[in-house]
């Protein structure tokens, strides 16, 4: 009887002994998972923060995440020209284990080999802003700006305020950027098909950044040929086209129609005509929605589009406009 | 609850005890550890770089200050301990640039690369619309507050600020040079408990000095802000730029920056002044971007790159500044530069990414003046007392220079090693300055973190090749002391078990064997003498029978399996009662106390041994009425008692004959006391105290070393 008895102390207390290291490894192992962000964790990798073309996709995302449980990691390179950073975020977030990336290009050839890795790995993607090439399917979403709703919207603007005739240049033509580039041949088409007395009398690519952007433009300005209109067809070109008009008072005389929110007090003062703006809020949000069915298995070839919407001074604070440039990434929309 | 159950029971309740002591006591040591900041007022060493942690921009330090000359948006340079909580940092900042901010981080973690990637709040001042400011960045920002600075936040001033974190109140203050003061608190109810210091700048560079860390308290909050209660964190809605009102806040800015950075469209591309001719002394305006600050000013475009020296003065200027100089055009052999330049700053945040070339492309002349990325094995690694390191690289045929500063005070270029293979990014210079014509081109580095190191130096160096020639040696000699302890160990375990044997036989056989030999011999002089040899052929018969026995009993007595299966007092008891079945006068008891433990088998062969002998001596020559075999097993020992009431003897050394020997010898080898308590008539008491190994191991590893063993002895069996 007392040999049972002690025995079964023995086993309590084994059993105990046991208990508690378990925790401890659970624990360790718990905790060390944590450092690494768990499995419900989103990457959502933009071109690059802090601005008010981005962020907005940030408070989207951030809605959308805290709805459906994930968690986001949310970073970029401090440039949006560094394409390398990107890149190596991107593949971080691999080895980090995150549940999924949500990523913005930089660029549309160099990130197609990194992204084929992170497929071939198991982890879904949305693509934000632009298409890669990669066809879409159960791992792979694209949300992109209707870009071709946007040069539509450009040119009726130009046609608009133009009232049908004149002269035009075009600048931030990216070739870089598969969406740049539907952009501009919307526009053009739209443009020649419905405006046909309006021409385009000078084209320019579009430069690293704004001041490069202002040089061009000042030499575009500084050239023999005038200009009734300016359609700036990116966030860099349209600032740098600003600041080349008013550095030669011509603010207002050359009608400027840019690409991309950034500046607001230009276009309330009616120095930039408008800006055809990208809804990245709701882009981002989307983006999340596609990422939250991904990971549960639940998606299919998804491919959507968010149009656009014209930015002037008679809207600029409308409520549209202002839940387009919402920041507010950590409150519940 | 019998007595057993409740010692166990105390046991438990003292061991839950202790680990709940335990628990507290380290949660207690957390919460003290979590709740306090640095331990006293102190100035922190700006020089010392293996201290600090920078998160993107180009850090330098120079007489008492620590600059970041690049205008990267959200560059970090963070220093301190994780569970700092409760603690002030003040400083003096200075923005470099316009159109950015500068400040201090407190309670700052999991910091990365990245415009606003760490946890903890931000405090500093804003030039663009004139503002202290204060947030909190959780891989985002969030403005909490934002207050008119008075006279205007401008660039190239020196200002005082103040950052204090206690509890979920945070203060901070800003103090110009004419000494007014603006400061802000906020209560950050959710707030972030702890975490690390630092420097940050967004979209210019800056200046700090005079860093100072002390532990704050209520006392330190209340002297910074009064008995007033802070305002609740709420953080702002729009970015900053885009607010739309007021108007002239934001669109004031964007005009001055416009027209301070208007440019003149007659400027020449820099490639182009190669074409100037040499002979005639001409000037000309270039724009670029910086790419070089020290020791000398280089500038870049699409076309090239070359160097900047100026006597006037102009607004200092940072890596990634857009400018525009006009100055005389000095052409060399291989480079161009301007000399007595006037430099306008265009505009700032368009750094240049380096171009990848390989030293021999390098040294064609081509990249003169530009920022490129060339890789090489480091050849040679020197400094001067300046701090300036030179490194010199090979690449195939190519050797070349690398002249980088802060060489000593970067831990990361302490530990390069020759023959390393780097990755350096700098400007490819020609200048005979830097080459001292001993190679065709140079790299200026910006910073020590231009250096990346790629791989290690070859495995096979003379050294390592040396150490492994001596490793080969060394392995066989090691190898053949090892096997030769081993043998060593074997031969010994041999001898012990011979001598084991040995006593056994003596103990048995061959005093048999020697009673026999008496026997015989008596029976053969009976036999010459003719008297009755009946008796002695009895008594050998006896012997015979008895010797038989006793070799049969030995035999059962080496087989562990046998006590294993009856345990240690039964097969005792069984011993005793064999020798005695010839003489029913003697009464044999058996007791057990204590709690019944596994005994090693190794123990209870030993116990075993000597009980018989014990036993043995009892019932030979004791002459006993009474033989008492007991068992103590205690917490970690286990005694066994063999006891008789018979004629006793003197115990002295002297006395001790082989089979006594033999028993103390028995346990000395399982480390047992082994004591004879006896005198003339009193008796006999063998006494054996032998130690148990603790009882969660035993459990354990009882059963799987037993079967171990008996695999083994099983095993030889079979083979014989």
């Amino acid at each position: 009887m007392r040999r049972r008895n002690s025995r079964k102390i023995r086993r309590i207390l084994l059993c105990q002994l046991s208990i508690v290291f378990v925790s401890f490894f659970l624990l360790a192992a718990l905790s060390s998972v944590g450092c690494k962000r768990t499995s419900s964790t989103v990457a959502v990798i933009p071109r690059t923060c802090g601005t008010a073309l981005w962020e907005p996709e940030h408070a989207g995302a951030a809605a959308e995440a805290r709805a459906v449980g994930l968690n986001l990691y949310w970073n970029a390179p401090m440039r949006d020209d560094d394409m390398q950073t990107q890149i190596s975020l991107v593949e971080k977030s691999v080895d980090r284990g995150m549940a999924g990336i949500i990523v913005s290009p930089i660029q549309t050839l160099p990130m197609r080999t990194p992204i084929r890795r992170v497929l071939t790995r198991g982890v879904p993607v949305v693509v934000i802003d632009t298409e890669l090439g990669i066809p879409s399917g159960p791992k792979l979403s694209y949300v992109l700006n209707d870009e071709q709703v946007g040069g539509q919207i450009a040119a009726r603007r130009i046609g608009l305020i133009l009232q049908g005739r004149g002269k035009i240049a075009i600048v931030g033509i990216g070739p870089e950027l598969k969406g740049n580039i539907v952009r501009e041949r919307s526009f053009e088409t739209t443009l020649s098909h419905e405006f046909p007395e309006i021409h385009v009398v000078a084209r320019r690519l579009g430069l690293e950044s704004v001041p490069q952007e202002q040089h061009s433009a000042e030499e575009l300005l500084a050239g023999s040929e005038p200009l009734d209109a300016i359609v700036a067809l990116s966030l860099a070109s349209t600032r740098g086209t600003y600041y080349a008009l008013a550095e030669s008072a011509k603010v207002g005389l050359i009608k400027l129609v840019g690409f991309d929110q950034d500046l607001l007090p230009p276009i309330r003062d009616g120095g930039i005509d408008s800006v055809v703006v990208q809804n990245t809020f709701e882009m981002g949000r989307i983006a999340m929605e596609l990422m939250n069915r991904e990971i549960h298995g639940a998606a299919g070839s998804s491919e959507v589009k968010v149009e656009p919407v014209l930015m002037t001074r008679e809207n600029v604070d409308s409520a549209e406009i202002r839940r387009i440039l919402n920041l507010s990434w950590w409150s519940p929309q | 609850m019998s007595p057993l159950i409740a010692r166990r029971s105390i046991t438990v309740a003292l061991s839950a005890a202790l680990v709940i002591s335990l628990l507290a006591i380290s949660g207690i040591t957390y919460q003290l550890i979590t709740r306090r900041g640095p331990t006293q007022h102190q100035m922190i060493s700006l020089e010392k770089q293996e201290d600090w942690q920078a998160f993107g921009g180009t850090w330098q330090y120079a007489d008492g200050v620590m600059s970041n000359i690049s205008d990267e948006r959200g560059a970090k340079l963070m220093t301190g301990r994780e569970y700092w909580a409760n603690y002030s940092v003040e400083a003096d900042v200075l923005l470099l640039g316009q159109y950015g901010d500068a400040g201090l981080i407190i309670r700052a973690s999991d910091e990365e690369k990245g415009v606003d990637a760490y946890h903890g709040y931000m405090a500093g001042l804003r030039d663009l619309d004139n503002t202290l400011m204060m947030g909190r960045a959780d891989y985002g920002w969030r403005e909490y507050a934002a207050k008119s600075v008075s006279p205007r936040v401008s660039a190239q001033q020196w200002y005082h600020l103040k950052f204090l974190a206690f509890d979920c109140d945070f203060a901070v203050s800003a103090t110009a040079q004419n000494g007014q003061t603006t400061t802000i608190a906020i209560r950050d109810p959710g707030c972030i408990k702890s975490g690390r210091f630092g420097l940050k700048s967004y979209n210019t560079g800056a200046q700090w000095r005079n860093v100072e860390i002390a532990p704050a308290t209520q006392r330190d909050l209340t002297s910074m802000i009064g008995e007033i209660q802070p305002q609740l964190a709420v953080p702002n809605e729009l970015p900053t730029g885009s607010e739309p009102a007021p108007h002239d806040r934001y669109l004031e800015p964007i005009e001055r920056d416009i027209q301070a950075h208007s440019s003149g469209v007659n400027a020449k591309s820099i490639g182009s002044l190669r074409l100037l001719s040499p002979d005639v002394p001409s000037s000309a305006t270039v724009q670029g971007v910086v790419t070089l600050t020290s020791p000398m000013l280089y500038i870049q475009d699409s076309t090239g790159g070359l160097a900047v020296s100026s006597s006037h003065p102009h607004a200092p200027l940072q890596i990634g500044d857009e400018a525009e100089v006009r100055g005389d055009v000095y052409l060399h052999d291989f480079s161009s530069e301007i000399r007595n330049a006037d430099i306008h700053l265009l505009w700032s945040h368009t750094p240049v990414s380096p171009v990848a070339v390989t030293a021999s492309q390098a040294a064609t002349g081509a990249f003169d003046g530009q920022y490129v990325e060339v890789q090489g094995r480091l050849a040679e690694k020197n400094e001067d007392g300046n701090g300036t390191g030179m490194l010199t690289l090979e690449d195939e045929s190519q050797s070349f220079l690398a002249v980088v500063n802060g060489l000593g005070r970067s831990p990361n270029l302490n530990s390069l090693k020759v023959k390393s293979k780097l990755r350096l990014r700098g400007i490819c210079v020609t200048d005979s300055r830097y080459t001292h014509d001993l190679t065709a081109f140079a790299l200026l580095l910006p910073s020590s973190g231009d250096i990346e190191v790629l791989e290690g130096p070859p495995w096979w160096s003379p050294d390592h090749i040396i150490e492994l020639v001596i490793c080969i040696f060394l392995l066989p000699f090691a190898g053949m002391t090892g096997f030769f302890f081993v043998e060593r160990w074997r031969m010994q375990a041999v001898l012990d078990e011979r001598q084991r044997l040995a006593h056994e036989m003596h103990d048995t056989l061959a005093q048999s064997f020697a009673g026999l030999g008496f026997q015989l011999q008596a029976v053969r002089d009976d036999l010459t003498d003719g008297i009755d040899i009946m008796p002695q052929l009895e008594q050998a018969q006896d012997m015979v029978r008895n010797s038989h026995e006793e070799a049969r009993r030995s035999i059962s007595a080496l087989r562990p399996e046998h006590l294993e299966s009856v345990g240690l007092l039964s097969a005792l008891e069984e011993c005793a009662r064999r020798m005695v079945s010839t003489n029913s006068s003697v009464k044999i008891k058996t007791a057990s106390s204590g709690n019944l433990q596994n005994i090693p088998l190794r123990v209870s062969d030993t116990l075993l041994r000597i009980g018989q002998e014990a036993i043995a001596n009892a019932i030979r020559h004791a002459h006993c009425s009474q033989l008492t075999i007991a068992l103590d097993y205690e917490k970690s020992a286990v005694e066994m008692i063999v006891e008789d009431d018979g004629v006793g003897f003197a115990v002295s050394s002297d006395s001790a004959g082989f089979g006594i020997r033999g028993m103390h010898k028995r346990a000395e080898n399982i480390t047992a006391q082994f004591r004879i308590d006896s005198a003339p008539g009193q008796g006999t008491a063998v006494r054996v105290l032998a130690p148990l190994p603790p009882s969660f191991l035993r459990t354990q590893s009882h059963r799987w070393l037993t079967r171990l063993q008996l695999r083994k002895i099983h095993g030889k069996r079979n083979r014989v």
